[in-house]
């Protein structure tokens, strides 16, 4: 096509930044369970929707309620999604996980499958199937650039989406590597059996797992909302098959690499709509997974995994 | 043995039971499946053909019916899914109904249509425009819509000879409809010496098009026709005016309804859309309309009459005929025309409409449309 242009190159990173830490977001949920009971939690997809779901009907209400002042919305909408999502993520693990611990691992993998179809119908039935959108909340931007000519765009929305997404890894990363509870999880993740006998409730440190990881889920869901304004029951699918593919990427299980591959597979899919054609994004990003799973089988931040006996 | 002789005995006495309850109802009652999204993203399109169905239906029979009979007017979902579509087609051979309104989406039409071929049921479609449905040699179907290569060549005029847009860029859906629309507009086009810069497919559920949006805004792109339907070229409007890219927009018909307003708000002001005459402002349909309106929903719909027009068809088939035999019907309804809402009909040997017009209209951000030709 035409010429290579330095700023079109700027706006594409910013675009594939922003993506890619919605990506995060959503795939840390994926990173996390993995990471401690070795298994894929299937419905997280489907958590993420209803994070999306909230946020947006509590944004609509604040807005009739006539509050306009955007931190205090940003605020309630985050507290009462990762509020209403983290109980949702608790009932899957309680629902879908617990009561088969110690089953073959196909089938809880099975009955979160079951979760999800459940999940995706439930919402489906209570708010329609229709997509529910929303006009943006938050609105203008800084423009860069020659008058006239091509400019960089960089929105209020896209620098929240970053600050946002900044904090809340930077809140887990210390909560995880801090906290007593996160010492547990750690200690879970090293070896379950053994932290057990160590004294560590794990159902306990497992349920909080999947909490941690609904909850930033339903601040993924609520940027979406803010940014997109478009929910439908379907957007679990894509959403959390993207998420799952950078936590893969990152290396499941680290939870440094699931933010590192939400960022990459961002910046992929942006470049590759930008340079090739908007068709092959998604070829780019798998197949870029196969590249690196090909070479490095762990992911990029993944460790050699040891086989647990 | 004993046992299995004696549940093939009740299987065949149910069976008995069950075959001469169905024609016991047969008798009195003439089915109509209406078989469109009712659920999923597309549904309210399905909402027009639901309505507009069910009032042709609810009007002939308040006249007495076909022949003596009631008609009834069967709704099934098939959310625009193609795979979902086969279901509701076998379900509506199981059942025996032999006319189909419907479908609704091309990609759904399609895969039904064939088994209706098969099984010799009669099917109008009101709403699916993509050629390939009439280009398979089939006798059963029929539509009360123009088709992509009507309306593309109308969107593609238009942008040829009135728009003239220095960079031109057709994007589509990668759906039957959507990207056959889309292939077709950018056929006129050629045809009239532009080249478009860029003709590309998106995802369908695709939420994210800022890098798409970025490089055409790069590329200068100036106009964009979009081949598909609503939710996803609201997302793209709305991310187009967000990141300051001021082309201008045109979709086909699948564009053309009040939630792109809801999605893209004020930045659907302006939106070009092609959609069939609005025959709700026909004087010759003011009093259908009204009867409508007293039940508060809105004629204005593009789907809304040819839907009431393909129960017309088939009851004025079944009257003149003087049969219900679906084949014998539908040889009727190719050497005859109707007088319907949408006007005179006839058909062409392929289940076309010989004559159906596609008009440009201006979209605005309080979902309302005016005519701009």
């Amino acid at each position: 096509m035409s010429g290579f242009s330095l700023l079109e190159f700027i706006q594409q990173i910013i675009n594939g930044l922003t993506l890619g830490s919605i990506y995060a977001l959503i795939a840390i949920g994926y990173t996390m369970v993995y990471g401690i009971i070795g298994m894929i939690n299937f419905a997280h997809g489907e958590i993420y929707m209803i994070g999306a779901y909230v946020g947006l009907l509590v944004i609509t209400v604040l807005g009739l309620l006539g509050v306009d002042s955007i931190s205090l919305v940003l605020l309630a909408t985050l507290a009462i999604s990762i509020l209403v999502t983290g109980s949702y993520g608790w009932t899957v693990e309680r629902l879908a996980y617990r009561p088969l611990r110690g089953s073959p691992r196909l089938v809880p993998l099975i009955s979160a499958i079951g979760v999800s179809i459940f999940l995706q119908n439930y919402v489906q039935l209570g708010q329609g199937a229709r997509d529910v959108s929303m006009q943006p909340v938050l609105t203008g931007g800084w423009r860069f650039g020659p008058e006239g000519d091509f400019q960089v765009y960089l929105s209020y929305m896209q620098v929240l989406i970053a600050v946002v997404t900044v904090s809340f890894m930077t809140g887990l990363t210390l909560f995880i590597g801090r906290s007593r509870m996160g010492r547990a999880c750690r200690a879970c993740s090293e070896d379950r059996a053994m932290a057990n006998l160590l004294g560590i409730d794990t159902d306990r440190v497992i349920a909080l797992t999947f909490v941690l990881g609904a909850a930033l889920a339903a601040v993924a869901g609520v940027l979406v909302s803010m940014y997109y304004g478009l929910v439908n029951p379907f957007i679990g699918f894509i959403a959390g098959l993207k998420a799952f593919t950078a936590a893969v990427l990152g290396g499941i299980g680290s939870i440094p690499g699931a933010m590192l591959g939400g960022v990459v597979l961002g910046l992929a899919e942006s470049f590759a709509s930008a340079y090739l054609q908007t068709e092959y994004k998604d070829v780019v990003a798998f197949g870029l997974l196969i590249g690196v799973l090909l070479v490095r089988p762990t992911g990029l931040l993944g460790r050699p995994d040891v086989e647990k006996v | 043995m004993n046992t299995f002789s004696r549940s093939v005995l009740s299987a065949a006495v149910g069976a008995v039971i069950l075959g001469l309850g169905g024609l016991a109802q047969a008798a009195d009652v003439i089915k109509i499946a209406v078989a469109g999204p009712i659920t999923g993203p597309v549904a309210q399109y399905g909402d027009m053909q639901m309505i507009g169905a069910k009032m042709a239906v609810e009007q002939i029979n308040a006249k007495g019916g076909v022949n003596g009979k009631k008609l009834e007017a069967v709704l099934i979902d098939d959310v625009c899914e193609p795979k979902q579509a086969v279901a509701v087609a076998n379900q509506i051979v199981n059942q025996k109904i032999k006319y189909v309104v419907g479908h609704l989406c091309s990609g759904s039409t399609q895969p039904a249509s064939k088994l209706y071929e098969e099984e010799g049921i009669l099917m109008i479609t009101p709403a699916a425009t993509n050629p390939a449905i009439t280009q398979q040699g089939y006798k059963m179907v029929f539509r009360t819509i123009g088709t992509d290569d009507q309306q593309g060549p109308t969107a593609g005029k238009y942008i040829a000879t009135q728009i003239k847009p220095k960079k031109l860029a057709i994007l589509h859906d990668k759906q039957q409809y959507g990207e056959g629309i889309a292939k077709e507009v950018k056929k006129t086009v050629e045809a009239a010496g532009m080249k478009p810069v860029l003709f590309e497919g998106i995802n369908k559920g695709q939420t994210d098009f800022s890098a798409l949006i970025t490089k055409m805004k790069k590329d200068g792109v100036d106009f964009v026709y979009y081949g598909g339907y609503h939710p996803e070229l609201g997302l793209l409007l709305r991310q187009s005016r967000e990141q300051g890219f001021d082309a201008k927009y045109m979709g086909p018909e699948g564009v053309g309804n009040k939630d792109i307003s809801a999605i893209a708000g004020p930045a659907s002001e302006g939106l070009l859309v092609t959609l069939p005459a609005d025959f709700s402002t026909d004087p010759a349909n003011a009093e259908l309309v009204a009867a409508f309106k007293a039940k508060n929903q809105d004629a204005s719909g593009p789907f809304v009459m040819p839907s009431y027009a393909a129960v017309e068809i088939i009851t004025d088939a079944i009257k003149g005929a003087k049969t219900e035999d679906p084949v014998k019907l539908a040889e009727y309804i190719r050497k005859n025309s109707f007088q319907t809402p949408i006007g005179k009909v006839a058909f062409k040997d392929n289940g076309d409409l010989k004559e159906f017009e596609f008009v440009i209209f201006a979209w605005h951000a309080d979902a309302t449309k005016t005519p701009v030709k």
